[in-house]
This record gives structure tokens, sequence and C-alpha cells, in this order.
């Protein structure tokens, strides 16, 4: 491994490979003007620091489970999201062994594997989709009710500990078999970007326009009923609605 | 590049003290992270503003970016000067959340569309100041990262490959093709430049 900068796809255009004249003049003037664009202000160093202090202290704190008081399943959403990923995780494997069933060597390992895991492998992906969806409805009643209580920088610092682990498991599936269906799939693809901004407010006082920015879509994207309709009643960790 | 052997002696300083910060860090020493951020948080903040516009937005990707860099300090290789490793986590970060934004953008109303258009000094042309800034946030998000970098923040060539992970013929070829691009995109105010 090295410390080469990660998850970064550049886009330089689709005419990359056009060779464009330059002009010294011109070049000389837009450097001038550049430094004009976009002059940043002084830096707010103090503020930033304590953020990234307080994110700090959740992650530490996230990591030795001492994270209480969002919601009653503290215990098991921190169990729900690793077994998720181990099913999904599973599924994969399954999938790529019978994908190499053409060779003698791989098939006894496959029938090995495959006797181990459920005999219907969609079972195993449909379950993930549910208990993943389960989650993100307990998370987005846990932030509207936020929103309704008057929230604190520490409440949403955990939220935002939470959703990230929802949102790991939303992306697992939609890079699943599960993902291949349409509708799943849209659902998925909203709830990401909903978890994401819900990150984003973490460990910062929540202004009142992220709040509403996050709201609209919630709303415009019908999230909550969409995801109450895919998760079949009764099922362990839906939280109620209010 | 420099080299220790080229190194004057106070650049060798401060670079040994910061490996001796770094080295402190990834032991978990507090104090360090806090000496870490208040060496480079200037320029972090700076970079994000410039590329984003936004004093808020600038502010949170600064604070991922560091929050990202200590939480993954362990695993710096010093392969790099620190610096140089946060500006890369700092363009990732900002670059993946512009793209994010474009995409959420795309779907709701267009709130943001105003996020990646620069902004101009007052004292100038108004319609002028304008069309320049209008015409880099036409860029192509890579092209316009290397146009900031270089052009507004002052890195090099070699600070700015090493951020984005490319050569520095491809950020040199890259600053060309967006100053070129500028060049026609503002054609009409050619006796600016020609004066």
């Amino acid at each position: 491994m090295t410390d080469k900068p990660h998850d970064l796809t550049l886009d330089f255009g689709d005419d990359d490979d056009v060779v464009l004249p330059s002009d010294p003049t011109f070049d000389a003037w837009i450097a001038r003007e550049a430094t004009s664009l976009n002059a940043p202000p002084t830096a707010p160093r103090l503020e930033m620091w304590k953020a990234i202090e307080a994110a700090q202290k959740t992650l530490a704190d996230a990591s030795a489970e001492r994270v209480s008081g969002v919601h009653p399943l503290k215990r098991i959403r921190w169990f729900v999201p690793a077994a998720i990923a181990a099913a999904l995780l599973l599924g994969i494997g399954i999938d790529r062994y019978t994908l190499r069933l053409g060779r003698p060597d791989d098939r006894a390992a496959a029938h090995t594997l495959v006797a181990a895991a459920p005999s219907d492998p969609s079972k195993l992906y449909r379950l993930a989709a549910v208990q993943t969806l389960s989650q993100a409805e307990a998370l987005l009643t846990a932030y509207r009710a936020g929103g309704r209580a008057g929230e604190s920088v520490a409440a949403t610092q955990q939220l935002g500990v939470w959703g990230r682990e929802v949102l790991s498991s939303t992306r697992l599936l939609m890079d699943s078999p599960a993902g291949d269906d349409p509708q799943l799939r849209t659902l998925l693809h909203d709830l990401e970007l909903v978890l994401a901004q819900i990150i984003r407010l973490s460990g910062s006082p929540v202004d009142t326009t992220d709040r509403q920015l996050i709201d609209r879509a919630m709303r415009d994207h019908d999230l909550l009923p969409r995801i109450q309709t895919a998760v079949p009643a009764g099922v362990a960790g839906t939280a109620s609605d209010d | 590049m420099e080299t220790e052997t080229t190194l004057t002696l106070e650049r060798a300083t401060v670079l040994a003290d910061q490996r001796a910060l770094v080295e402190r860090a990834q032991c978990g020493d507090a104090s360090a992270h806090r000496a870490l951020y208040e060496a480079h948080v200037d320029r972090i903040y700076r970079l994000t503003f410039r590329i984003t516009g936004r004093e808020e937005l600038a502010r949170e990707l600064t604070q991922d970016t560091f929050v990202r860099a200590f939480a993954g300090i362990a695993a710096f290789r010093k392969e790099s000067a620190f610096g140089t490793w946060l500006h890369s986590i700092a363009v990732s970060v900002t670059l993946n959340e512009l793209k994010r934004r474009k995409r959420q953008s795309a779907r709701e109303a267009p709130l943001e569309d105003a996020l990646t258009i620069a902004r101009a000094a007052p004292d100038s042309d108004p319609v002028l100041r304008e069309r320049v800034a209008e015409a880099v946030a036409a860029l192509p998000a890579g092209c316009r990262a290397v146009f900031m970098m270089h052009d507004a923040e002052g890195l090099t060539h070699e600070e700015i490959a090493a951020a984005l992970g490319v050569t520095t013929g491809t950020s040199k070829a890259q600053l060309s093709r967006g100053r070129a691009k500028l060049r026609v995109a503002l054609a009409e105010f050619a006796e600016e430049w020609n004066r």
C-alpha cells in the first residue's frame, strides 16, 4: 500500500486527447486573474479544530461501543451491519464459485461452499435487504424525531456514526445481485443520498438549511413510505413511525 | 525535486520536525495532531475554498480532510511529505463531494448550481469578472482543479501531481488545456490581455 490518493476519479473532459494551442500573453493574464478567483477568507481555525476533535472522539467512542441514547437498538445496530456484510460477502462468494464450475478442481470447493449456504442464495439477499432497510427506517425515524425535539451536536454525531454503518450496508447491497432489481436499486440510491447528507451533519450544530435539504429529499423521494412498504411488518429492528 | 543534499538547513530542519510530529501522531499523541493541524490547516482550507467557493462547504471539507488523515495516519508511509498527502486527501474529498452534489442536483431543483461558480475580486470589471468565473466553472472538474491549484493557489506541478496521483506531465498538459479552453470562452475580451 502506498500514500497515493484514494478513490479519486478525475474528469479531464471528453476531448482530453485534443491538443489546443497556447497563448503566453493570455496565460500570463489569466494566471493573474486567477489569484482573485474564490479568494479565501481567513480560516476559522479554532472552530474547525473543535469539530475535528469532536469527530475524533465520536470515532473513538464508536470503536469502543460507548455510544448511547440514540435508539433502543444501540446494541443490535452494531451487530446487524456486520451480519449483513457477512451475508452479502458470502452470497458474492457463492456467485463467484458457481461461475468457475467449468474447472474440475473448483467443483468440489463449490459444492462445499454451497452446501454451507442457504439452498436459495436469493433468500440471503432478500434477508440482507430487509435488515438494511429496517435499520434505515429506524435511523430516519430517529433523525426526524431529533429535529422535533431540538437536536444536540452529540446527537448528530451519534446519528452520523449510525448512518455510516447503514450507508456501508446500503452500498454493499447495491453492489450485490440484490441491486439488479430496478425498484430496489432506485430506493437504495435515494437512501444513499439522504444517508450521506445525514452523515455530513455529524459533529456540527444542525444548520436549518441542511435540515431543510434533507427533509426535502426525504419528502420528494417519498423515502420512508417506500422503505416501510419494502419491509414486511413485524421484522425485528423496525422502529414504529411517529 | 528536493533531496537531502540540496535542502537548505532551515528547510531540512522543518522537514525533520514534521517527520517527528508525524511519528508522534502515529503513536496517538494528540498534541502532535494539533501541531500538524496548525501547520497545514490554512493551505488545506484555502485549497478547498478555491475549488468550491463556499465558506461552509470549505470548512466541512477541511474538517473531513483532517479527520480522515488522523484516522488513517498509521498507514502513512512517508513516501511523500505529510502536506502533500493531506493535499491528496483534500482534493479527493472535495472533488468527490462536488460530484455527489452534482448528481443530487441533477435529480432535484438546481439549488447547488452556484456551488462551483468561482467568484472574482469585486474591484475588476463586473461583466468580465462574471464571465471569467463562468468560464472557470465550465471547465471539466479535473482540469478546473489543476487550474485553481496552480494559477489561483500557486501549487507547483510536482505538488499537484502528487495530490492528484498523476504525472507532472499530465498536470502541465491539463493546465495548458484549461487555459486554452478559457481563452476560447473569453475570446470577446481579447483586448484585456492584448493591451
